[in-house]
């Protein structure tokens, strides 16, 4: 799961010890990456 | 967010006219009258000028919390 | 049986028309109406694929929006559940217009180019592939050929004599299309059996005919028809398609009813 650090815009992986903060820069706002997947949309 | 593309009531598109209709009457030095500005593009409907009169962009506003 | 019906056309452009069709029935007039709506099919973006979208609508949003745009159609080479795939792909900082879309095939395409899907800010991005389907209206709105179509009858006005002394000159406002009847009150140019559009005299009749008592009257079995359409087909394309789906349809059910 990778996310990115809101202040620092750092990638930031989680571990079960961390807890929510990133190790970088300490700040604890995570912003989730979205999925490289292609989407599919339905238009209905 | 951004200028609907059909008018809700009737459907007719009218996003096709939203830049020059926002160029003429909010961001012109001189800004027209919309009234007058809608009859030249051609929206007649009341349903349709409505979209376009109450409509504001605002991606700009939301762009920075991104 | 087969009956002939007289048309005659007030207004015409490629998107927008009114024209006269006289001796159908109400229900007749009604049918047509509703299959210029819901039976005539046009393209439209039913599913979308999106590849990168960083901008601040969701991905669901521009489907939605997409979904709106009118594609052309070209009904003589596409059957209803046909597929015609486009793509869109710009980069910001710039705005992505309908006109950006790739169509793969040359029939299928916007039909307006300047509307806007989303602006795009600096280093945000769509590619999207989307699948267009053909389809009729009653399916979903989007797939709608026809836009405000209606009809009224056709109108007749009668002077019946001169307005008293002392009667207040009250506007008498009336709409849609008149069948002139009384040139002869009229100043300037006009001959019975003229078409006339209320308009040309601003809706009311005591422009046209001032200090005159009058009476309206709906002509029977002549119906004004009012159509747009939203670029996707040509109104008389719209027109001709909706009235064979009727033909279609009666033919269908005669078989059937046939011992």
């Amino acid at each position: 799961m990778s996310y990115k650090c809101s202040r620092c815009k750092r990638d930031v992986t989680l571990d079960e010890y961390g807890g929510v903060r990133c190790p970088y820069c300490g700040h604890r706002v995570l912003l989730k990456e979205r999925s490289r997947d292609v989407k599919e949309v339905d238009v209905k | 967010m951004m200028v609907p593309v059909r008018c809700f009531t009737c459907g007719n598109v009218v996003a096709e006219h939203w830049e020059e209709f926002k160029a003429r009457t909010r961001e012109a030095e001189e800004p027209e009258d919309p009234e007058k500005v809608l009859d030249e593009l051609g929206v007649e409907r009341h349903c349709c000028r409505r979209m376009l009169v109450s409509h504001k962009d605002l991606v700009d506003i939301v762009a920075p919390y991104q | 049986m087969t009956q002939d019906y007289e048309v005659e056309f007030v207004e015409r452009s490629d998107r927008e028309a009114r024209f006269l069709v006289r001796g159908i029935s109400p229900a007749f007039a009604n049918g047509i109406r509703r299959a210029m709506i819901a039976d005539v099919p046009t393209f439209s973006v039913d599913t979308v694929r999106v590849i990168e979208n960083s901008s601040v609508m969701f991905d669901e949003q521009i489907g939605l929006r997409l979904g709106l745009v009118p594609l052309t159609t070209d009904l003589d080479d596409f059957e209803v559940g046909d597929e015609v795939t486009l793509s869109i792909d710009v980069s910001g900082p710039e705005t992505a217009y309908s006109g950006d879309l790739v169509s793969s095939d040359s029939l299928v395409g916007p039909a307006d180019d300047n509307i806007p899907i989303i602006d795009l800010k600096d280093g945000q991005r769509l590619e999207v592939e989307a699948d267009a389907v053909l389809d009729r209206g009653r399916e979903h709105a989007k797939h709608q050929g026809g836009v405000a179509v209606g009809y009224r009858h056709l109108q007749r006005v009668e002077v019946v004599g001169d307005k008293g002394e002392f009667e207040d000159d009250e506007t008498h406002i009336l709409r849609g299309v008149i069948e002139e009847q009384a040139a002869e009150h009229v100043d300037g140019d006009a001959d019975d059996g003229d078409l006339v559009l209320t308009e040309e005299f601003d809706s009311d009749l005591t422009k046209r005919y001032p200090g005159k008592e009058l009476e309206v009257h709906d002509v029977e079995n002549a119906f004004v028809f009012h159509a747009e359409t939203d670029g996707s087909l040509s109104v008389e394309e719209l027109t001709l398609r909706a009235v064979d789906s009727i033909r279609s349809r009666a033919d269908e059910l005669r078989d059937a009813v046939q011992l």
